[in-house]
């Protein structure tokens, strides 16, 4: 079945995927996103038709602890985090699995 | 628990081809893991350098974007973006390292014509085509990335669940079967010193008996030979 790349953040972030196709953009702007934002990643995580999320980094950070852990951990969709390197989710798993964190050493 | 087994040789076998039914599973389980390890710092090299490169475009195709929203304005870089007709899509398919199934992402319509795009030739700036054409290249990382990431996630999930097995193992099934295999053990060392002991003591007391038996048989006989001595004696006379 083929998916589609699905876009969060606000209108400044989401223009530019749209200019390369990218038709599932949800907008929420800067001042609405403590609570709007939670909402908006729970019905894209929720749509079969979406293989891949992307957001800021730094969007993350106004999410509630729940949503965030979900999304963090979704393997379908996938979540690719922008502008803040490999994202803290994964960064804390390598650390619990392997018990070093290989991402800072290698930095 | 180990006052939970019953002391006897069939749970003592039992016991025995747990203990190393677990350690075979405890070795083949870390030979797992240590696997598991190495192709995830396999993995783990190819992410670093897809984020590093995933970030390089996503800086180029904000500083390209910023550009034509300053030189055409933000309305026309919004209209170029609402007009788009083909959209990227994504398959997946799936491979398998070491028994965790990781996705393989194919993508489709991602990199686009000027003709394709749908906001026409003249409708729009080389810089609204430069901007759109450094997003298809950050779509395409980010393909990459999900399905780097996607494996790292899922390979990180079985090392975490293959290290809990290993050390549920280690720590808390072999020291048990453990205790309870020295517990069985002691049981029936000290049944067997018991039984030593009783047939040493019922051996003690039959010997004893046999002595006194004897001693009776020839206090009888000398009792009897006595008598006929005297009988002899008193008919000589």
């Amino acid at each position: 079945m083929s998916q589609e790349i699905a876009v969060i953040g606000s209108p400044e972030f989401t223009t530019g995927f749209r200019l390369a196709g990218v038709r599932k953009c949800e907008n929420v702007p800067e001042d609405e996103k403590d609570d709007r934002l939670d909402e908006a990643v729970e019905e894209t995580l929720a749509d079969d038709g979406i293989g891949i999320v992307v957001m800021r980094d730094e969007d993350l950070d106004h999410l509630s602890r729940t949503v965030r852990r979900d999304v963090e951990g979704s393997v379908e969709p996938v979540l690719v985090t922008l502008g803040g390197g490999a994202g803290s989710g994964l960064r804390e798993q390598i650390k619990r699995a392997i018990g070093i964190d290989l991402m800072d050493e290698d930095e | 628990m180990a006052n939970d087994v019953k002391p006897t040789r069939k749970n003592l076998m039992e016991i025995e081809d747990r203990i190393d039914l677990s350690e075979r599973g405890h070795d083949t389980l870390e030979q797992k893991r240590d696997g598991l390890i190495m192709e995830f710092m396999d993995i783990l090299d190819q992410a670093q350098d897809v984020r590093e490169q995933l970030e390089a475009d996503y800086d180029t195709a904000q500083d390209k974007i910023n550009k034509a929203r300053a030189m055409e304005g933000d309305v026309a870089v919004r209209g170029a973006a609402a007009a788009l007709k083909e959209h990227p899509e994504i398959t997946t398919q799936s491979k398998n390292i070491m028994g965790v199934v990781v996705p393989q992402i194919e993508s489709s319509k991602v990199k686009k014509n000027l003709d394709e795009r749908g906001y026409g030739v003249l409708g729009s700036s080389a810089r609204i085509d430069e901007a759109a054409d450094a997003y298809e290249e950050l779509l395409e990382s980010i393909i990459l990335a999900a399905e780097v990431e996607t494996a790292m996630k899922k390979m990180l999930e079985e090392i975490e669940t293959t290290k809990r097995r290993v050390n549920a193992l280690e720590f808390k099934l072999l020291p048990e079967l453990n205790e309870n295999k020295e517990y069985i053990e002691q049981k029936l060392e000290e049944q067997e010193r018991e039984e030593i002991f009783r047939l040493k003591k019922i051996k003690a007391k039959k010997e004893e008996e046999e002595k006194e038996e004897e001693e009776e048989r020839e206090a009888a006989a000398k009792a009897e030979a006595e008598a006929i001595e005297t009988g002899v004696a008193e008919s000589d006379d």
